[in-house]
């Protein structure tokens, strides 16, 4: 999408989410439209909310699920909250570093995978857990991984 | 006027008024940090908690409004041990630089840390280093010191009306950012040295008095 287009879109979608008084929600809106929040788009938002460029930023960093970096075609988010780590989220961890060669935070090179650290995804019933994109995956083993990182 | 326990005696409180106003009016002197007269309460640092009967936690004094019937104890046990401890922290998570700092001799935290009897904490926790913040020709920030009071956040927003600042990242990474977290340097900031009073530690200082002896009155430490 050309810039015009991307920040006369903005400017309609905001005007619903003003009215719901609803930043959080525009923000998540914004970040599924481009994929990420770029220095650019956060400018946009704060000048389209009335609000500093720092705060739309901070309240970006607060929350693991948006990013102010390109991500991947699909994003592979582990959990590594206390259910999780004792049902050993290293493992998890691992075994996708290993396959995609990459550390948490990064994305593979050519661009179609990302690795995150999340917090708790509610799934504890099922640790260690794993989100790809919107699919929920538990109760994980390397073998387990190793077929659903094959069957993407 | 409403009827609170106070200390264990009735006291008359005015409605809308805050428990450290009252204890304030009272004569009982609680800690604060980042809390300050001037800002509106953050309720960020915890030093200033109370109990109260009923509550199911402390409470922190600087944002809670008296209710009629409230019975609160400003200086029970168990409030110094939380006071001290989150000193303790505090002090834990703070480089320990302080023979160097330009603000060592009107440093709050060091004064409340010395009010409360809190030496070297025992905890080793990482430390948050971070670059010092130069860029600005009036101000220089170095965020390793700061305390994350917010007060510096408040004072920009309500006392300039500039908003420079606001908080980023979550957790133990937190950290005052200026808008995509880059280093401070605004043309607003220019002969404007608001934040520079209201940070409590040495986290930002004015270029000018970096070096030098800070000729503001120095906190008079009570032992
Ligand atoms: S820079 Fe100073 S005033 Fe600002 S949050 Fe840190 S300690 Fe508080
Ligand atoms: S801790 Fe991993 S899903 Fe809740
Ligand atoms: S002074 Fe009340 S919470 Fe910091």
């Amino acid at each position: 999408m050309s810039d015009e287009n991307l920040s006369l879109e903005l400017e309609k979608l905001c005007i619903h989410y003003k009215r719901h008084d609803d930043l959080l929600s525009f923000i998540k809106k914004v970040h599924e439209k481009c994929g990420y929040l770029s220095p650019e788009n956060i400018k946009n938002v704060a000048s389209l909310w009335n609000v500093s460029v720092g705060e739309i930023y901070g309240l970006t960093t607060f929350y693991v699920f948006l990013s102010t970096k390109p991500l991947g075609q699909n994003v592979v988010r582990v959990c590594r909250s206390t259910p999780c780590y004792l049902e050993n989220c290293d493992m998890v961890i691992e075994t996708i570093e290993k396959k995609f060669n990459i550390r948490p935070g990064g994305v593979t090179e050519d661009g179609k995978f990302s690795l995150q650290l999340v917090s708790c995804i509610g799934a504890c019933d099922q640790a260690p857990a794993m989100l790809i994109n919107d699919e929920l995956y538990g109760n994980l083993t390397p073998g387990k991984i190793e077929t659903i990182l094959k069957g993407l | 006027m409403i009827t609170i326990k106070l200390n264990g005696s009735n006291v008359e409180a005015r409605r809308g008024m805050t428990i450290l106003d009252l204890c304030k009016e009272k004569g009982i002197s609680i800690p604060t940090l980042c809390y300050h007269p001037q800002l509106t309460p953050t309720g960020a640092c915890r030093l200033c908690v109370v109990e109260v009967e009923g509550a199911r936690t402390l409470v922190a004094s600087c944002h809670t409004p008296v209710a009629p019937g409230m019975t609160i104890q400003t200086h029970s046990p168990k409030v110094i041990q939380t006071r001290k401890m989150i000193v303790e922290l505090l002090l834990s998570a703070h480089p320990d630089f302080c023979p160097v700092c330009n603000k060592a001799n009107v440093c709050e935290l060091r004064m409340i840390a010395a009010d409360l009897g809190v030496g070297l904490p025992r905890f080793r926790t990482k430390k948050r280093y971070y670059p010092i913040e130069d860029d600005n020709p009036y101000i220089i920030r170095d965020l390793s010191k700061c305390v994350l009071c917010f007060r510096c956040v408040k004072a920009c927003r309500e006392v300039k009306m500039a908003n420079v600042y606001s908080v980023g990242y979550r957790g133990h990474s937190s950290k005052i950012i200026v808008d995509n977290d880059q280093p401070l340097n605004k043309e607003v900031c220019r002969q404007c040295d608001v934040c520079v009073l209201f940070c409590p530690v040495g986290a930002l200082v004015l270029r000018e008095e970096r070096f030098r002896k800070i000729s503001r009155k120095p906190f008079i430490i009570k032992g």
